[in-house]
């Protein structure tokens, strides 16, 4: 499906771009979202999205299939991989998900539309109205679709103007956003620009930022450090460094009958977006002494992504990736040579997947695309030990635990510093109302005004 | 026993060698059914006396019966030098080791040499080294004056460079070599920038060709130092340069074309009188980009110019092909993969070796584009460093 050329990265030449093009385009989206946006309200907005995620879901939608048809090239996902990935995201966004998101971040669905006041605050005689950035810009990392399309659909919400920058190459999946958004209602869609230029072009930056009332910044710390130290003081700066994750499997939950749902769920969260997002597993810590070992995990493992590989292929890599899971592969087949404290299992003749174990805890970082280390642990306090290197940036703590356990290791978990714990094969499907590293993501858009409701004089 | 048989695998190797034809053809004509026998051989008797080998060979199920032919030897990563002794040598028997340039004693690798082995080393060294650098030696020239841009092997005994360096310097040298590098307290490789414009300079003055030695971030440390001295020098006619290496994060770090224009600006070594040499510790044989005052861009077997302008090949001693890192197998021509090397002067380690270094196959060699780069920053998360 040829798209039509409606956002800055839809045209064929969008290295062609100056500053001044980038202040018009500002400008433009201020003027439209005070005549289409501002006075909207919530639940409206809120339909609105849920009617293009469900369209999404849709296997005739047309912007499903032309993210289908391109991802594989442009993004370097299969398109079982892609199509698993949207379903999960789009899934997600429903009616009731979007108001839970408004009333868990700002106590009140009406926030954003007016003074309003839950029951605590009325009786204080106060009311508030949480108001969005006039002009929101993004400038979202790598090619994974959940985060920038959530932070698209957040500037919705707080009725911002929107400009998302993407760096080369990765704004297929926002623009067939916006454009399905365009298509379902095209003056939410006049209120977004969606553009592409190599990170660092520091004149449209400047012209971007100059405009904008508050940026949002994905990336490694360099890069966040880096735009943070070029965005003018009085602009809001929301930077989202780059985290890593892992799974915990508690003994009680590997019975016989049990392992094959674990270890399908661990599969799920190794292959989802190919483990590269910062919610994926590194490596899977799982206690010894239960009815199966760390070992049988392992091994239970590389079966079920040998099975996903048939089903949800990884689909080619660039050679350069692939020569750093050769290598590190070469790295473990030696010392598997030498001791059962290492075992490898790799897809035959491909780097598809490939599961390390290991005796000892320390965690390095995976060089991922379905590349995962299981490690066995006595208890939750070796794994702490083993990824402390990494202490204050673990997203995500994918659990497999049950009863009381469960409640000691999630408790032992938040107090050592994760900032979500979910269920082991949902790692990678964080619901709207997710704080992402900790933080609300809607609250922290928006800018509150207090009416502090005077007596009578 | 296995001294014995090691010590003969010695001798056939150092006669191979001796009998190679002494240019960079890539191929041995009559000499291929020697090098098959001997790799076989020299795989045999590694896998009986060097036992990680043999713990690697059996995990991949394979015994020196199953394998038939030299492309097919288990090949060793580079990274298990970090671990295991890859060694035939007793404890008592190993006089010399060299370490790859890790910073910590865990990020090492050991290779190590007795007597003869290190002997072997030499002879391969010089085998190659001059063809490549010093035609006229071949054709029955004299000696040159070498200026080392590195510590002499002396002040860097675990260095396999600084050896070599060493060893081409005294075997091919017109008097002591002038070494104008030298080690730090922490044994970190500076240039000794009180006397490198002096010595340069008398260089000019005797007006005789010499052969300068360094890595790439030797060179770079050099030519910053002159251009801070304002000083441009021509060295005297028929000098030539080696450089090798990667930068190792000591320098500020450059693409190649751009540092060969810069000696040639400063020193006035045009690119014609620069060869390229790639090597490691792993290994006891080097290959080189081309040979002095030979043309290197020859097209490949397509017919276009590879995009660099030059290929690596090892002597005839050895030899490097480029796998697929998916499946292993050789790539094609013109396409990209990791670099595997069979050297048979490696007698008392072992023979085959992977390494994590990315090459284009570029018809009989190869074209060095680096080591395996820390994963691409596709996703959102922390990536291994």
């Amino acid at each position: 499906m040829p798209l039509p050329s409606y956002f800055l990265a839809d045209r064929p030449e969008p290295g062609l771009l100056t500053p001044a093009m980038i202040t018009e385009a500002c400008l433009t989206l201020k003027a439209n979202r005070r005549r289409y946006l501002e006075a909207r309200r919530t639940p409206d907005i809120i339909d609105a999205i849920a009617a293009v995620a469900e369209d999404w879901l849709d296997p005739a939608n047309p912007f499903r299939q032309a993210a289908l048809a391109r991802g594989p090239v442009e993004l370097g996902f299969s398109r079982e991989t892609l199509a698993a990935g949207l379903d999960a995201f789009f899934a997600s966004l429903t009616r009731e998900g979007l108001r839970a998101l408004v009333v868990q971040d700002l106590g009140h669905l009406e926030r954003l539309d007016q003074f309003c006041a839950p029951e605590a605050e009325a009786r204080s005689g106060r009311a508030s109205w949480a108001r969005g950035p006039e002009l929101l810009a993004h400038l979202p990392a790598g090619r994974l679709p959940n985060a920038p399309l959530l932070s698209l659909v957040l500037g919705l919400l707080t009725r911002s103007a929107q400009f998302m920058k993407c760096a080369s190459g990765t704004s297929l999946l926002p623009r067939l956003f916006a454009h399905s958004l365009r298509e379902t209602e095209a003056k939410l869609a006049a209120c977004l620009e969606i553009a592409e230029w190599p990170g660092g072009t520091e004149p449209l930056e400047a012209a971007l930022f100059a405009q904008a009332e508050c940026v949002t910044v994905m990336g490694t710390d360099a890069t966040v450090a880096a735009l943070r130290a070029r965005v003018p003081t009085p602009v809001r700066f929301l930077g989202y460094g780059h985290q890593l994750s892992f799974g915990y499997v508690a003994a009680e939950v590997l019975a016989h009958h049990n392992l094959p749902r674990v270890v399908a769920a661990a599969a799920r969260d190794v292959a989802a977006w190919n483990q590269l997002g910062c919610l994926s597993p590194h490596a899977f810590y799982v206690e010894a002494g239960g009815r199966n070992s760390p070992e049988r995990f392992a091994a239970a493992l590389a079966d079920a992504l040998a099975g996903l590989e048939a089903t949800e292929p990884r689909g080619p890599l660039p050679v350069t990736e692939a020569a750093a899971i050769a290598a590190r592969r070469g790295f473990y087949e030696v010392r598997a040579a030498h001791s059962s404290d290492t075992q490898l299992w790799c897809s035959p003749g491909s780097t598809a997947w490939t599961v390390v174990y290991e005796s000892q805890p320390r965690l390095s970082p995976s060089v991922l695309h379905r590349f995962i280390y299981v490690k066995a642990v006595a208890g939750i306090d070796e794994a702490l030990e083993g990824v402390d290197e990494f202490r204050g940036r673990v997203s995500t703590v994918g659990l497999a635990a049950s009863g009381a356990r469960e409640q000691a290791l999630v408790q032992q978990l938040a107090q050592w510093g994760v900032s979500r714990i979910c269920p082991l094969g949902r790692m990678q499907q964080p619901p709207p109302d997710w704080r992402h590293d900790g933080r609300p993501a809607l609250g922290d858009l928006v800018r509150w005004v207090d009416w502090e409701r005077p007596p009578a004089w | 026993m296995a001294h014995e048989l090691f010590q003969d695998l010695i001798r056939r190797v150092r006669e191979f060698i001796h009998a190679s034809d002494a240019v960079l053809s890539g191929s041995v004509g009559a000499q291929d059914r020697v090098f098959d026998a001997l790799a076989l051989e020299l795989f045999a008797a590694q896998y009986d006396a060097v036992p990680p080998y043999r713990a690697l060979c059996q995990a991949r199920g394979l015994t020196p019966r199953d394998v038939t032919t030299w492309r097919f030897l288990p090949a060793v990563p580079t990274t298990a030098f970090k671990d295991w002794d890859f060694t035939s040598l007793a404890p008592a028997e190993r006089r010399t080791v060299f370490h790859s340039s890790g910073t910590t004693a865990a990020s090492r690798s050991r290779h190590f040499h007795s007597a003869e082995s290190l002997a072997l080393y030499e002879t391969s060294v010089c085998a190659g080294f001059a063809p490549a650098l010093l035609p006229e030696w071949t054709a029955g020239g004299g000696r040159f004056r070498f200026v080392v841009l590195a510590p002499p092997s002396t002040a860097a005994p675990h260095s396999s460079l600084a050896h070599m360096f060493s060893t081409v310097a005294t075997a091919f040298g017109k008097g002591p070599a002038t070494y104008l590098g030298e080690t730090d307290g922490a044994g970190s490789w500076r240039l000794n920038v009180g006397r490198a414009l002096p010595a340069l300079a008398g260089v000019v003055e005797a007006n005789e060709p010499v052969v300068v030695l360094g890595t790439a971030f030797g060179f770079v440390h050099l030519l910053e130092h002159l251009e801070a001295a304002g000083a441009r020098l021509a060295l005297p006619p028929g000098s030539r340069g080696l450089e090798t290496g990667g930068y190792k994060g000591r320098s500020r770090e450059l693409p190649k074309a751009e540092l060969h224009r810069w000696i040639e600006r400063c020193l006035g070594l045009t690119s014609e009188r620069l060869v390229c040499e790639y090597g490691m510790s792993e290994l006891s044989s080097q290959a080189y980009d081309g040979a002095v005052g030979v043309a290197t861009d020859a097209p490949t077997a397509g017919g276009a110019p590879p995009a660099s302008g030059r290929w690596f090949r090892f002597a005839p001693w050895a030899r490097a092909w480029v796998v697929s890192p998916e499946d292993g197998r050789e790539v094609g021509e013109g396409e990209t993969g990791l670099l595997r090397v069979l050297d048979l002067a490696n007698v008392r380690s072992v023979l085959a070796v992977q390494t994590e270094d990315l090459a284009v196959r570029r018809g009989a060699g190869f074209e060095l584009l680096g080591r395996v780069p820390a994963a691409e920053a596709r996703g959102c998360s922390l990536l291994a460093r």
